[in-house]
């Protein structure tokens, strides 16, 4: 089955409030290409869900996407700083800051993708996130007796992962550092692919590489090379300085949709 | 004339021992640096852990934007990513965990997330990444924070992100070291003043001995040099 398709069809099968996993970490190959076309399509009550996000988050709280973040940490790194329009966001109340630990991120995909309701985690002894936040709870060892903090299961509707190669089936490869996307992969109902390339039918068939997303959980593929920019594709380019002050210097809502506007044009 | 990112970094590396685990994450270049910097002098079977899951990168070109970049996973020997160093630190076996955040109080208290209400913050901060998890299961977490003032050092938290194992929190000023339950003064680094230190903490600075802290070797320069050559060990004071 081939679902080679646009990035605005790719983008226009997810709906308003649902629940999207992002791949990448901070300004790594975060699936930027594919934020900006859900920004420009003006999705709203999107809930994202990151262990460690950074200018994918801020940009689609600026363009007013976002009802809800799950993430362990926003933040575009050292170098570009804090994510200005995710904090004035949560600080206006417009979105709902959910802090987890990254690993509770972790410990909540896995939950999805082992089909459980929670996964209980250690750590969290002495922490306000706890009693702050309703997805975390005691739970009592069965066998011991002891109590644990648990967190719930996390299943996001879909994920965004950028990868380096994908047939047009979905089977998909990710050069470099992985980060959390194979797992987000496994806990999601379904995956869009964004891919530098698009190699043949036969291709992973032939090579010792075998892909690490199978098809089969994959509804989506959308060719979009320099699908990371401004932020880093490891092995591809490294992040443009230029585009990033360029975004970052954006004064306001209708600055953001000529800068979005250009970028899709261009796209 | 002394940099306080090159007393910071060493300070850090010196607290590393020899053969020990060690992760650092994102936004972590000078605990980054700290790490290769203790691997390179005096604890070379030190592991050195990170994000992109590169186990002991070897001479990783660092990269200004990331501290959690592929250079430290196409450098390496194994591979070990995040989720994996995590889930090591839960069943007892992490070392150190590097980590920082915004307030701190003098019973190892760490705020990471908010300024004012969680649910409507003054500010929303970027979070604790991995420190309520690791703060109480990694042995060690050694905490940096390039702000010394009575904001960052303060009575009361305006949330906690975690409380655990802290054991040591270096800044610009000194080396605080966890005692006993408190947070006391260990070391004051060259050319600061306890007075210094006392004006910008709010808390009531408590030590057991007045002692300087050792200033870098011509050694430990140089191998932050050889490191790091575009310094990005002092990204968080330009």
């Amino acid at each position: 089955m081939n679902k080679l398709m646009d990035l605005a069809a790719a983008m226009a099968q997810i709906p308003d409030g649902a629940m999207v996993g992002l791949g990448g970490n901070t300004l790594n190959r975060a699936p930027m290409a594919a934020v900006m076309a859900l920004a420009y399509q003006g999705k709203q009550g999107l809930r994202l869900v990151k262990t460690a996000g950074g200018m994918d988050v801020d940009l689609l709280c600026f363009a007013g996407c976002v009802s809800s973040v799950d993430a362990g940490f926003i933040s575009y790194e050292t170098q570009y700083s804090l994510c200005q329009h995710y904090r004035s966001a949560v600080q206006a109340g417009k979105v709902q800051a959910n802090e987890h630990a990254c690993y509770t991120v972790i410990s909540a995909l896995r939950a999805a993708s082992y089909g459980i309701p929670f996964m209980p985690v250690r750590g969290l002894v002495e922490s306000d996130l706890v009693a702050a936040n309703e997805y975390f709870a005691k739970v009592k060892d069965p066998f011991s007796g002891d109590i644990l903090n648990a967190v719930r299961a996390i299943q996001p509707d879909v994920s965004i992962v950028h990868v380096h190669m994908a047939d047009a089936r979905g089977n998909a490869v990710i050069e470099g550092p992985q980060y959390d996307d194979i797992l987000l992969s496994r806990a999601s109902k379904t995956v869009i692919l964004t891919a530098e390339r698009i190699v043949g039918d036969g291709y992973f068939a032939a090579s010792s590489r075998k892909a690490d997303i199978p098809h089969f959980m994959v509804s989506a593929v959308v060719h979009a090379p320099r699908g990371a920019a401004p932020g880093a594709c490891y092995g591809v380019h490294g992040v443009s300085d230029d585009e990033l002050h360029s975004f970052l210097a954006l004064a306001d809502a209708e600055a953001l949709t000529q800068w979005l506007t250009r970028r899709h044009v261009y796209a | 004339m002394l940099r306080p990112c090159d007393m910071m970094a060493v300070c850090m590396a010196r607290l590393i021992r020899d053969g020990e685990t060690v992760f650092h994450g994102v936004s972590s270049h000078l605990p980054l640096v700290a790490v290769l910097l203790a691997k390179q002098t005096h604890a070379p079977q030190a592991v050195h852990l990170n994000i992109p899951g590169g186990v002991d990168p070897q001479r990783p070109t660092l990269e200004a934007f990331t501290s959690a970049g592929g250079t430290l996973l196409e450098t390496a020997q194994a591979q070990f990513p995040l989720s994996e160093v995590f889930d090591l630190s839960m069943r007892g076996g992490l070392d150190v965990a590097f980590l920082s955040g915004v307030q701190f109080d003098n019973r190892g208290g760490v705020n990471a997330s908010v300024i004012g209400d969680y649910r409507k913050p003054k500010v929303r901060l970027p979070g604790g990444a991995g420190s309520a998890v690791l703060i109480p299961t990694a042995k060690r977490a050694i905490i940096w924070r390039t702000k010394h003032d009575r904001r960052t050092f303060c009575e009361t938290l305006d949330f906690l992100t975690a409380r655990g194992n802290v054991s040591d929190i270096i800044t610009p000023l000194c080396h605080f070291k966890m005692y006993a339950g408190e947070l006391i003064l260990h070391s004051i680094h060259p050319n600061v003043t306890i007075a210094e230190i006392a004006e910008n903490t709010g808390f009531p600075i408590r030590y057991l001995a007045q002692t300087t802290t050792p200033p870098p070797t011509e050694e430990e320069l140089a191998a932050l040099r050889d490191i790091d050559p575009l310094d990005y060990r002092n990204l968080e004071f330009r």
